[in-house]
């Protein structure tokens, strides 16, 4: 079927290669066997007709110049996804006594990711309608909307601000052009999987005996879980999220048991 | 003492012993106001804070002043919740968007259903002229009400595509109708410029998507089957060879585009069904000899028999 759709494209003779090939493609069907009417198709050649293949060649055009398209943006995404994951990985080795270096090689790994995949997507995307192969391209950016602030966090202990990470972005899209920016739904969408982070971290940290430290992370997992409970009811595709805030409360009810625990041993040795 | 703790922390999950921790809580809390209401006084709240906290997380014990902040006042995260604010606010204005869209939308599917109802005319063998001239009177309230929606969508200029979504299977009915119409009175596929035009679209600003219009086109030839039943019954014996024609041409245009497998792609798979269907009652009729140019066959007893 696929090298018929291929030669056909090809073909000039379109009309001839149409009433020519149509029994192969209704063959796939098994109730359609072939049948002597099938003799009798009549291909016309009036003028509607070949309009109408001019302009299909038109549509032909879009949706392959789309598809491809999409496909790049795609797999741009799963680099970003992939490389993102790594810097989380990297992120988690830390402890007391290497935060530095830990910190420093996960830093120049975050700045590849930017510098090669980011930079890659954002250069496909340019000068086209974002919201139209969000789908294509959300999971990645998701990903690294983690990895920077979960990054961001083991540094300071802060929250990266949306306005920030697409202010690192500014740099590399083309100043003449609309620039890519994270929609505020990745953003969240990424925060939401950042507590399921930190509870690593945090459980990680508790079973190290870092009362304090756990204790941040827990109030800072509690902070972006009450802050997102506002704003998920606005959101536009509300049933991702709603996952995620199960799967976060979830999270932060362990942090929580967790540190309970740490506190009852720390009475009792 | 690092493995004791896991262990002991395995052993308690494990066993879920609630003892009571307060005793522990208020010595944490003491420590905290210093430094937590400090940086709301500054307009960049966060970079203030990063040096602050910036040797807070995996250092020494004396440094984590922080912990559990929050917990009676909402000050040390403000960097946090102007972000969210804010995000509130712009969440906010895209739901009224989506109301504004909404509104729209639903007047433009009562006015295609109007259109559709007179549309469906045509199957029971009422004067063409006279259908189409009743569903035609609906063009102009759809391209009025589609003027509105880019009115509502230039509030938020290259976000079509965001709510795009909330328009699509209306619009798409619209083009199916329209085709529809355009066919009755031509014979010829409407073309995508054309559905553009007749509901006053501009590509550049709020154009028909293409995926939208492929669609419509599909939904039209659903229809096709049936209106060649009843022009047949209705006596009209050359109606399915025109059918067929245009139903042929248009399969195989269709094959030109290489789908991916998605909505469109299933609609252009059930395409052939519709064909097929047409090509039996073509097939019927001219079997019948009932074909007005009954090219070969001219069997008078099988027209008496059925």
């Amino acid at each position: 079927m696929f090298c018929f759709l291929a030669f056909h494209k090809i073909s000039v003779a379109v009309e001839y290669m149409a009433s020519k090939f149509k029994p192969h493609s209704l063959r796939f069907h098994p109730s359609a066997a072939p049948s002597p009417k099938r003799a009798r198709t009549v291909s016309t050649e009036s003028s509607s007709s070949s309009s109408m293949k001019d302009a299909f060649s038109q549509y032909a055009d879009y949706l392959n110049k789309l598809n491809d398209k999409r496909e790049r943006v795609v797999k741009a995404s799963r680099d970003i996804t992939m490389n993102s994951k790594k810097v989380i990985f990297q992120v988690h080795r830390i402890s007391k006594s290497n935060k530095e270096q830990v910190l420093e090689k996960a830093e120049k790994d975050l700045a590849a990711v930017t510098n090669q995949y980011m930079s890659r997507l954002v250069k496909e995307l340019q000068g086209t309608d974002f919201w139209k192969l969000r789908r294509a391209y959300s999971p990645g950016v998701q990903e690294y909307v983690e990895a920077v602030t979960f990054f961001k966090f083991c540094k300071t202990g802060t929250l990266l601000n949306l306005d920030e990470i697409n202010a690192s972005l500014l740099p590399l899209s083309d100043p003449s052009l609309e620039p890519l920016q994270i929609n505020v739904l990745d953003y969240l969408l990424g925060l939401a999987d950042l507590t399921g982070e930190l509870m690593r971290l945090a459980i990680g940290q508790i079973s190290e005996g870092e009362l304090e430290l756990s204790k941040r992370i827990c109030q800072f997992v509690r902070d972006i879980y009450r802050e997102l409970t506002l704003v998920v009811p606005l959101m536009d595709d509300a049933h991702d999220i709603k996952m995620k805030m199960e799967t976060m409360l979830q999270s932060v009810v362990k942090i929580e048991n967790g540190i309970l625990i740490l506190l009852v041993l720390s009475k009792i040795m | 003492m690092k493995s004791a703790f896991r262990n002991a922390y395995l052993t308690l999950c494990r066993d879920s012993i609630n003892p009571n921790p307060t005793s522990s809580f208020p010595c944490l809390l003491n420590l905290l106001p210093a430094i937590s209401t400090s940086p709301s006084r500054s307009p960049f709240p966060g970079a203030h804070r990063n040096k602050a906290l910036h040797s807070s997380l995996f250092a020494s014990p004396c440094s984590t002043s922080m912990a559990g902040g929050e917990a009676n006042a909402p000050e040390p995260c403000s960097s946090l919740e102007k972000q969210f604010a804010a995000f509130r606010c712009q969440l906010d204005d895209s739901g009224n968007i989506r109301e504004r869209i909404r509104v729209v939308v639903m007047e433009i599917e009562s006015a295609s259903r109007l259109m559709q109802a007179s549309v469906l005319l045509v199957h029971q063998s009422k004067p063409i002229p006279e259908v189409l001239e009743k569903a035609k009177a609906q063009i102009g309230e759809l391209k009025e009400l589609y003027s509105r929606l880019a009115d509502v969508l230039n509030a938020c200029p290259e976000q079509y595509y965001r709510y795009h979504g909330d328009w699509r299977s209306e619009t798409q009915t619209v083009v199916s109708q329209l085709a529809f119409i355009h066919w009755l009175e031509t014979g010829a596929l409407l073309l995508h410029a054309e559905a553009e035009e007749i509901l006053g679209l501009k590509s550049s600003e709020f154009g028909l998507d293409i995926e939208d219009y492929l669609i419509g086109i599909c939904f039209l030839s659903n229809e096709m089957p049936r209106y060649v039943v009843n022009k047949v019954t209705a006596g009209d014996y050359d109606c399915p060879r025109k059918v067929l024609n245009f139903m042929t041409d248009l399969h195989a245009s269709f094959r030109m585009l290489n789908l991916r497998n998605d909505f469109l792609r299933k609609k252009f798979d059930g395409m052939k069904y519709d064909l097929r269907k047409v090509e039996e009652v073509y097939y019927d009729v001219k079997i019948r000899g009932l074909a007005p140019n009954g090219e070969s066959i001219g069997d008078e007893g099988i027209q008496g028999q059925s």
